[in-house]
């Protein structure tokens, strides 16, 4: 009983490829900001938004967003926070050891609902991270794009990610940059309070398209918020996370009602899930 | 690199847990032996250490006072604490005998007053001491300790199961005990032991303790309905090795 | 593709032809049930089982399964599947194959699963015995089962072997078939007819409505609440389910320290820890903490959410999960009934 068999020509999703780490940083206590370069010199081709699975092999995989722009060639960013077996791992590597990615896997940011319009991006704590892949593009094609508003929350001053990022953005004509923290400490002389006491502060429009990030309870008042401002809620994007196990729609953990997280998103027009009763 | 230094102790228990480390057969065992150094083990070894330990296995529960001192140096020495068996974990058998006040004349009659004798509850040693890990059953299961000594000298939080035996059995495609008219505990009973006592045609007794969230009213009434028990035997099933569970659940 | 006939007298002697080309497997007595296992001898293979433990899909989705090896030299793929025969699958077992067929497939192509489909030949058999939960004749009725290569019917004095594949065909050439006759055709016809008229249990609505009324119950907090009491969380629904694919990746360590493999193992949405995510300092979110939410999730899982991708239910009513419940809570056409009737 011989038949014709394809399965060895057929590329196995779940072996990853070898990426060196080019530079590895500790953001804040429990995050480390890591730049890859794939081992073999092939560049990963993403869009903004898109996941990796990110393994040592012994310690497991774990689904992280890329915190860079493709229009950064050749390295990519990944921010980890310490909080797991793998995670674990990872933190304690440095320069020109390895890790292994697959992907770019998921939908990430539909830059074509995007482009040519107001963009205002809401991020909270290690939200920042995967929005900084679109934050990083809009600011490389920043003609593409008119105005450009992030907010950026953080639970206190020492837990600010991409410190010099901000630095930048806070004096830059290219970003409104508006920042707050739960709780300040006494050199922090910004705003303090939840994000939601950043929308005071700036005048948006109805026409703005929306970008939100940020832990679970964040997306309710935020949504609230932009309602006020009459955006419509197929024009507001949200940034999910769940449990991505497998990133390629199979092994059921990331599942919010009958959406895969790791296939159908991250990434989602909120009037999509909106109705979802286990998305918010 | 110095290899980590693994010591076994031992408090109110068989032993068996102990002896099982040594039946994994010449291979792995001296394998495993390439790969950690056992400076205290007294099922194996005469040596004996008072010197700093990588992983502490420390059998047995903590039913006497007199005990605590002993745990409290343990702890002190070893960067990790392995609660190492059931006893070890929950108390295990032991805990038995805490809503007893008779047995010591039952057992003992004339002998009952000897000091010995005269212990606490059997309390997990998580009652004495912080504990990292537990390695779960009565015995443990030799095949998971040797994964949780690969995680920890890997840096790794070691991997246990918070599912029940149930999902176990059925990936070894068990026969159910409830569809040959029998009884088992494999439902509240946490897993990690691959089931080898149903697939023999054992209930499981959950000997490996509870699920983090046993739904304890729903193993009474199966034992009840499906395996013909009285209330009363349904509600006492599970206490052989988890009446310290059984007593905080209530 | 052909019909022919075999004798009963010469059929064990077709079966042993394919043992010695290569492993076949079917349906054997385990105790008081039944197994899908290799067979050794024709003798083992018992086409009267009226349903298995475990549903096929353990052939092409083992319970667990090495993805990908490693040591200190490098990584490479696990996978080596074996060309073999399948022997004695239920018309509701390759329902749910051409179900895993296409959710393994579409969008990401898992070969770890495929290759394994790929080097199988099916033969599907009628039903001899229904097994005592069975509802499968009212369940996504007009979705026809397609993954399989061959199909065997027991009628008086034999058995009809109806090919629909070249590799269903290429079986002819093991045993002492012979065309065969219309009379003969229509007996098998008949019988398959007869067993969908047995099962003991039915969904009293079609799956359309099915779907509507299940998927508008999904905020009905007190229902699920009361279904999912006795839920011991035990995942055996799961495990048991033929057209449930979830699972968990594990990585260990070989005694050596250096190699070891990474791995998948079947895992089960009613299990308390499978939405559960790690936030750090201790601290978790768990997607679907309580019991209610999890006996929700499987339910509309089988009877709304896949319907449209699959065209029809992800539930093929082979009464596997309501007979595997210990507190028999599981049944999917007791439940989805007493959801219609409410």
């Amino acid at each position: 009983m011989n038949h014709q068999c394809h399965w060895t020509d057929v590329e196995n999703i779940f072996l990853p490829r070898e990426a060196t780490i080019v530079c590895s940083e500790q953001a804040t206590p429990s995050e480390t900001h890591f730049t890859l370069k794939m081992a073999d010199g092939q560049p990963i081709e993403y869009e903004p938004g898109q996941i990796v699975e990110l393994s040592l092999f012994g310690y497991g995989e774990i689904p992280i967003g890329i915190a860079s722009s493709p229009t950064r060639k050749n390295t990519f960013d990944l921010v980890v926070r310490s909080v797991g077996r793998v995670s674990g791992a990872v933190t304690k590597l440095g320069k020109g050891e390895s890790v292994y990615v697959r992907g770019p896997l998921g939908h990430g940011f539909d830059l074509t609902k995007l482009r040519g319009h107001d963009v205002l991006i809401v991020a909270g704590g290690i939200g920042l991270c995967p929005t900084r892949s679109l934050i990083q593009y809009i600011l490389d094609r920043r003609d593409e794009f008119d105005r450009f508003v992030l907010f950026y929350g953080a639970r206190e001053p020492s837990l600010q990610l991409f410190t010099d990022d901000l630095a930048r953005w806070r004096t830059a004509n290219d970003v409104e940059y508006y920042e707050t923290v739960d709780r300040g400490d006494p050199s922090w002389t910004g705003n303090v309070g939840v994000i939601t006491t950043l929308f005071p502060q700036v005048e948006l429009g109805p026409e703005t398209r929306a970008v939100i990030c940020g832990p679970p309870i964040f997306y309710r008042f935020v949504v609230r918020e932009l309602d006020m401002i009459g955006i419509p809620r197929e024009n507001v994007f949200v940034d999910l996370e769940r449990r991505m196990k497998c990133g390629v729609g199979k092994c059921g953990h990331c599942q919010i009602n009958d959406k895969y997280v790791c296939v159908d998103g991250p990434v989602f027009p909120f009037a999509d899930v909106q109705g979802l009763e286990e998305a918010f | 690199m110095s290899k980590p230094k693994v010591a076994f102790f031992d408090f109110t228990c068989c032993e068996g847990c102990q002896i099982e480390f040594t039946n994994y057969g010449d291979a792995a065992f001296l394998e495993l032996l390439n790969h950690v150094d056992v400076v205290e083990f007294r099922e194996a070894m005469s040596e004996k250490t008072t010197e700093p330990i990588d992983i502490a296995f420390v059998e047995g529960s903590f039913s006497r006072e007199a005990d605590r001192a002993r745990l409290e140096s343990i702890r002190e020495r070893a960067a990790i604490v392995i609660a190492y068996g059931q006893c070890s974990a929950s108390g295990g058998i032991n805990a038995l005998k805490n809503h007893q006040s008779d047995y010591k004349q039952f057992v003992y009659g004339a002998d009952a007053e000897q000091p010995q004798l005269d212990s606490q509850k059997a309390q997990p040693i998580s009652a004495a001491i912080k504990v990292d890990y537990s390695a779960y059953g009565c015995p443990v299961n030799k095949y998971e300790v040797l994964q949780i000594v690969a995680h920890l000298l890997h840096g790794k939080e070691p991997v246990i199961p918070n599912y029940p035996v149930c999902v176990e059995c059925k990936r070894r495609e068990t026969v159910c005990r409830y569809d040959e008219a029998d009884h088992c505990l494999g439902m509240v009973a946490r897993a990690g032991c691959a089931a080898p006592c149903p697939a023999y045609g054992v209930p499981c007794e959950a000997c490996r303790g509870f699920v983090d969230h046993p739904n304890v009213p729903a193993l009474e009434k199966v034992l009840v309905e499906r395996a013909g028990f009285s209330q009363k035997r349904a509600a006492d099933k599970a206490l052989m090795f988890n009446a310290n569970d059984l007593e905080a659940l209530s | 593709m052909t019909a022919s006939f075999i004798r009963s007298d010469d059929f064990a002697a077709f079966v042993t032809a394919l043992i010695e080309a290569g492993p076949v497997y079917g349906p054997v007595a385990k105790r008081s049930r039944f197994a899908f296992e290799r067979l050794e001898t024709p003798e083992e293979l018992r086409l009267d089982y009226d349903v298995t433990i475990l549903p096929p899909k353990k052939l092409f989705f083992p319970p667990a399964q090495d993805l990908v090896t490693f040591d200190g030299a490098g990584f490479r793929a696990a996978l080596e599947p074996t060309e073999k025969v399948l022997l004695g699958v239920h018309f509701y077992d390759v329902k749910a194959i051409d179900q895993t067929d296409l959710l393994f497939s579409e969008r990401n192509y898992d070969i770890n699963y495929m290759a394994h489909r790929e080097t199988t030949t099916i033969v599907a058999s009628n039903i001899q015995t229904v097994s005592k939960r069975a509802f499968f004749a009212s369940v996504g009725a007009d979705v026809e089962p397609q993954g399989h290569d061959a199909f065997l019917t027991a009628i008086n004095g034999g058995y009809v072997l109806e090919t629909r594949t070249e590799r269903g065909e290429a079986l002819l050439a093991f045993g002492a078939f012979q065309p065969a006759t219309e009379a003969q055709i229509a007996e098998a016809a008949a019988v398959n007819v007869a067993a969908l008229e047995r099962c003991p249990e039915e969904l009293e609505h079609g799956t359309e409505a099915i779907a509507d009324k299940v998927r508008a119950a999904f905020q009905d907090e007190e229902l699920w609440t009361t279904l999912a009491a006795d839920c011991f969380s035990c995942g055996t629904c799961n495990t048991v389910c033929p057209t449930c694919y979830c699972f968990d990746v594990q990585d260990t360590w070989n005694v050596d320290q250096t190699s070891g493999q990474r791995t998948r193992f079947w895992d089960g949405c009613l299990t308390e820890d499978f939405a559960k995510c790690s936030l750090g300092e201790g601290a978790c979110e768990n997607f679907r903490e309580e019991r209610a939410a999890r006996f929700r999730h499987r339910l509309m899982r089988k009877a709304t959410y896949l319907n449209e991708k699959l065209g029809g239910p992800a539930c093929v009513g082979c009464g596997r999960c309501s007979a595997g419940c210990t507190a028999d809570i599981a049944d999917p056409a007791r439940v989805i009934n007493q959801i219609m009737a409410s």
